[in-house]
């Protein structure tokens, strides 16, 4: 196991660096540079204006030496600094992420919980009713744009109703503390994490149906039945434990995609995480905070990949029945 | 100087009577928008518009402006000028002190001209005829110019010359020095708490050199970036105050219908926002004078005011606005008149061929624009292709000259020397600005009259010449005007003489009171 | 008690009804020019007309007083195109890498799929606004951004069917007969892949237009072209006064997307009948 998670992590790093490089170049690509926008922002600047701020932002140095010292800083665990925001890209990121993994864990949480449990229960009631209402749910919830239901979700709940704060990650000004304020964030999670949450719950509704499906026909199931094991016996010790399988591989590799949806979902409800960071200094051409994000973003989910690894292996059957 | 003090005085005890016969209550908290997230509140170092709105309340200007232009008090409590036109001497409030306790005295003043002359485009232009700044006192500075500039007196309001603390920033390198990041200030609130992302945090100063100001204990900044949430934060009450340009404009006639909400145009005379389209007067069909004037005419600006604007502005007739000075309504030429554009379209011999229309990046409302204009030009035969574009795009550019046709609206500061001359006379045309001459317009008659307007002494004179200019200007029709552009600032109707200069919300929450 | 794969998938409800669906979605960007001969950007009526108030407007009119129906009509075009071509383009990269990986294995698997988990990593949406960005919004960035960062997952299906089609006898056939690597990648290998990557392809679509909806959503799109994703985007600030602007194509949107779905699990069914609904 510490060899194969070695590896892994070698490969990771090595998957990530090349990440920057490609990144690095692809961001300089975009028209314009940061110190236009500022310019643009200001309402009046003159050349000496741009040119002081290109050197200041160390613009004007070669492009193979701006990546060599970006490197040598990234390599030393720093990200750099923000010259738009006059601070370390680093604190910048950390300030937000807890609020990306807060929004992105929730939402995973609810969808892989809901999804399984939901596809579980259509694979047993195959061809019913229930299958049919559970299966449609989930192709609608599929189908619908997020930023469109999360509005739709604003405008009901919180518009409507008033039942939920509409967005925002706390109440600014509350003065809560402790218990309080954690009850305060939830919520305020409510809507963004269920809107995130919804669409990949569809995802592995639908393949935990089919997997079970799958694994229902196998041998070693029909085995089991033919050994006189009750039926939810079966279906939970042998059925669902297999087929969560590709589920598992599955959620590794929505990562990533999870992550680029929260950039949708902080933008409508204005979650101040890192994917709003990340649209802001693309928008700004914030080089360095953008590079960092991408790398921030990108490690979590090759982290994740790995934890879903992992869990592979110790759910794989195969590898108990050699241990 | 001491009948000067007394009036002084006396001015203040009126202040201070109107104040109580209002009853403003002091205490309370603020909560405004502010959009988009500033890069920082160091005003000095930064002049875009969110961190003027904020830094107004951190730092002060040695003037302020009323909505007709007067020159007002700030940190100078009165002032004179020289018989020539080129002497300025103010005399500063005595009792102001920075945020962190130190006196503000005349030295103040000296170094942040030299400071803003190094960090700040419009500074470094304003200050341009200024030969020397002394101070024989602490309290008394005098400006002397090589020679006359008209405008001079409206170039101290705290965007434009803000007062930069000596002792924090004197030998250190500006741009590094982390008090950046802990602005420092004399204005009546002060920096305390900044949640990237989230809100911004100032707390009344409670040294503040105008006695009982400022009535409110606390001002958040929100940060919501979408603009459909920043209208329902104030639907749900969370915020009571949206700044001009902070909703999107659909969203105005319903916020400011609701029960409680009171909106107001004011506030922004200074600033004059004028919008045109840059017309590429150097390729192209663009180069033609009859097809700019054929475009000019093509433009519905009715039914963009009532329909994209919903009501708010009105058509820009020339190169000034109707709040800037030495304006005048007599001038005017292009209305909406498809057949003339026809007509003249005509006589331009132009082919038929696709010019490329730059909208600005800022939104909603500006994408509509430029989707309802390419539908006004193409309904006399002009083929447009609208290129999309964000901020970094659409300033590389304009500020390359790589377009046809490009949306743009700049500030006027005031007057025609400080905020027109630039986007018309040849000096100006350089690449790397969005601001400059970029249409590439050249014309000697404008040069000179700018040029001479700018430096004649009399108003009466001033004006004589700049209407000359206008008129050239006009029949040339360099760029294509659009509107006057108003922002209106929507906020809880408790919330009581929030704007009450023509800078506006960007001059601080100083008078502000919530009503309860 | 096998069918055709065709009778399997006119079994399939859903299907049908998907399928018809598409039908109307093609039939309304073909006859768009027809019934709405005048560009859909043109403003014909007063702004924020309601829907079901006017013979001329039925479905209303937008913030600029432009119809809403000409827009979902000339937009059906545009998000099929989006659809299609990138979908196309995904496949033309996705599978010949993916068949190459597979079939060579080794090194070259090693190298090629190292490459995927590249794109696999970085937040796939985030890239693609990236490169919107930087190529700047047109319809055909639009489809290049897309189109790259949808690859990835053919790339894998197309290297295991791969992998495990290469030890089959009529392929180690091919190669005793000396039959060259193309030869036998196209004629014996790729084609027995076909049915699965239909299967996936139906789903891109989907996808596909739904990524086109969340970039315009953000100001990323064609400024140009009506599509359907635009009409969302542009009328999001007004959707408290004016609903219909943001709810029709979004549930055009839908609907599409979730028939492409349908299509999909129907042509799953045929084809992979293995993974059929089982209790039927």
């Amino acid at each position: 196991m510490a060899l194969f998670l070695a590896r892994r992590l070698g490969k990771g790093i090595l998957v990530l660096l090349a990440i920057v490089v490609l990144n690095f170049f692809l961001i300089r690509l975009a028209p314009g540079d940061p110190a236009l926008v500022m310019a643009g922002e200001a309402g009046a600047g003159d050349e000496l204006y741009v040119a002081q701020l290109r050197e200041k932002f160390g613009l004007d140095q070669p492009l193979p030496l701006q990546l060599g010292l970006y490197l040598r800083s990234i390599l030393s665990l720093d990200l750099g600094y923000s010259v738009r925001q006059q601070m370390p890209v680093g604190r910048l990121i950390l300030d937000r992420l807890p609020a990306t993994l807060l929004l992105t864990g929730t939402a995973f949480l609810i969808s892989l919980t809901l999804g399984v449990a939901l596809g579980a229960l259509a694979a047993r009631r195959a061809g019913r009713l229930a299958d049919t209402a559970i299966t449609a749910l989930a192709l609608l919830f599929y189908a619908t744009p997020l930023f469109w239901v999360s509005l739709m979700a604003i405008i009901v709940f919180s518009v409507r109703l008033d039942w939920l704060p509409a967005f925002g990650f706390e109440t600014v000004g509350g003065g809560y503390t402790g218990l309080a304020r954690a009850a305060d964030i939830a919520r305020h999670l409510v809507l963004p994490s269920l809107t995130l949450g919804l669409f990949f719950m569809a995802v592995y509704v639908r393949m935990t149906r089919a997997s079970m499906l799958e694994v229902a026909g196998l041998d070693f199931v029909k085995t089991a039945r033919a050994k006189g094991l009750r039926e939810g016996t079966v279906q939970r010790r042998h059925v669902l434990r297999n087929a969560l399988l590709p589920v598992v591989t599955l959620a590794g590799l929505q990562a990533g995609t999870l992550v680029g949806g929260a950039i949708l979902t902080e933008t409508v409800f204005a979650w101040p995480g890192i994917g709003r960071l990340m649209y802001e200094a693309l928008l700004q051409r914030d080089y360095n905070l953008l590079l960092g994000v991408f790398v921030v973003s990108s490690a979590m989910v090759l982290l994740f990949n790995l934890v879903t690894d992992v869990i592979y292996r110790v759910v794989d059957p195969r590898i108990e029945a050699a241990s | 100087m001491v009948r000067l003090i007394v009036s002084g005085a006396v001015v203040l005890l009126a202040l201070a009577g109107a104040a109580v016969a209002q009853a403003p209550k002091p205490g309370g908290v603020a909560n405004a928008v502010i959009q988009p997230e500033p890069p920082g509140l160091m005003l000095g170092l930064l002049q875009n518009g969110p961190t003027q709105m904020v830094a107004g309340n951190i730092y002060e200007g040695l003037l302020r402006y009323s909505e007709t232009l007067e020159p007002k008090p700030g940190l100078a409590e009165s002032w004179t000028v020289g018989p020539d036109g080129k002497t300025y001497t103010f005399s500063l409030v005595k009792n102001a002190t920075w945020h962190d306790g130190k006196p503000f005295t005349a030295a103040d003043v000296l170094f942040s001209v030299e400071f803003l002359k190094q960090t700040h485009p419009r500074a470094r232009g304003n200050m341009a005829k200024v030969t020397s700044v002394a101070a024989p006192d602490p309290h008394t500075v005098v400006f002397t110019l090589s020679e006359p500039f008209g405008p001079f007196l409206g170039v101290f309001e705290v965007g434009s010359l803000p007062m930069i603390p000596k002792h924090v920033y004197e030998g250190t390198d500006y741009k590094t020095n982390p008090a950046n990041n802990t602005p420092i200030g004399t204005g009546p609130f002060m920096f305390k708490e900044w949640k990237k992302g989230s809100f911004i945090r100032l707390v009344k100063n409670p040294n503040y050199h105008v006695a009982g100001r400022p009535y409110l204990d606390e001002i958040y900044w929100h940060v919501i970036p979408d603009a459909a949430s920043r209208a329902v934060a104030f639907e749900t009450g969370k915020v009571d105050i949206l700044p001009g340009g902070s909703v999107e404009n659909f969203d105005v006639p319903r916020l400011s219908q609701m029960k409680g909400a009171c909106v107001t145009g004011k506030g922004w005379e200074f600033f004059g926002p004028h919008s045109w389209l840059w017309l590429n007067n150097r390729q192209g069909p663009t180069a033609n004078k009859a097809f700019r004037q054929a475009v000019s005419y093509a433009i519905d600006r009715d039914f963009a005011r009532d329909v994209i604007w919903n009501g708010l502005g009105k058509p820009a007739i020339g190169p000034v606005s109707s709040s800037t000075r030495f304006f005048n309504a007599k001038l005017g030429q292009y209305s909406y008149d498809p057949a003339k554009a026809k007509a003249l379209l005509k006589q331009s011999g132009y082919k038929g061929e696709t010019l490329r229309l730059l909208p600005v990046p800022y939104g909603e409302t500006w994408q509509r624009w430029a989707e309802a204009v390419k539908q006004n030009l193409e309904d006399v035969g002009i083929k447009t292709e609208i290129v999309a574009t964000d901020v970094a795009g659409w300033n590389q550019k304009t500020s390359e000259w790589d377009y046809d046709i490009a949306f743009t609206y700049l500030y006027q500061y005031g007057d025609p020397a400080l905020g027109v001359a630039r986007n018309y006379i040849s000096s100006q045309i350089a690449k790397g600005s969005p601001f400059n001459n970029v249409e590439g317009y050249s014309n000697p008659a404008v040069d000179k009259g700018f040029a001479e307007a700018a430096v004649a002494v009399s108003p009466a004179e001033r004006q004589a010449l700049y209407d000359g200019v206008v008129k050239t200007v006009i029949e040339d029709a360099p760029v294509a005007w659009l509107l006057e552009l108003q922002f209106p600032t929507i906020t809880r109707c408790k919330v009581k003489d929030l704007v009450t200069t023509g800078i506006g919300v960007n001059d601080g929450f100083r008078d502000a009171w919530i009503e309860r | 008690m096998r069918r055709g794969p065709l009778a399997a998938f006119l079994r399939h409800p859903g299907a049908v009804f998907g399928l018809l669906v598409l039908v109307l979605v093609v039939a309304a960007a073909l006859l768009a020019p027809v019934l709405y001969p005048t560009s859909p950007w043109r403003m014909v009526q007063r702004p924020f007309v309601p829907p079901f108030t006017l013979d001329r407007v039925p479905l209303g009119t937008d913030a600029l007083g432009r119809d809403i129906a000409a827009g979902l009509m000339h937009g059906a075009g545009v998000s099929l195109l989006v659809g299609l071509v990138s979908t196309l383009a995904a496949l033309l990269i996705g599978v010949p890498i993916g068949a190459l990986a597979g079939y060579f294995g080794g090194r070259i698997d090693d190298l090629l799929m190292r490459f995927t988990e590249l794109f696999q990593t970085i937040p796939s949406f985030a890239l693609a606004i990236v490169l919107v960005a930087i190529l700047q919004p047109a319809l055909s960035s639009l489809i290049l951004a897309i189109a790259l960062v949808s690859w990835p997952p053919v790339t894998r299906l197309v290297r295991g069917e791969v992998l495990s089609l290469r030890s089959r006898e009529y392929v180690q056939a091919a190669v005793v007969t000396g039959q060259t690597t193309f030869t036998i990648l196209r004629r014996e290998i790729l084609p027995n892949t076909l049915s699965p990557i239909v299967v996936l392809a139906s789903l891109m679509v989907a996808t596909a237009i739904l990524l086109e909806s969340s970039l315009s959503f953000l100001g990323l799109g064609d400024p140009n072209r009506m599509s359907w994703g635009f009409m969302v985007g542009a009328g999001r600030t007004v959707i408290r006064q004016a609903w219909w602007i943001t709810a029709f194509p979004g549930l055009v949107i839908l609907v599409t997307v979730l028939a492409l779905n349908l299509i999909g699990e129907g042509l799953n069914d045929a084809l992979n009948p293995r993974l059929s609904r089982e209790g039927r």
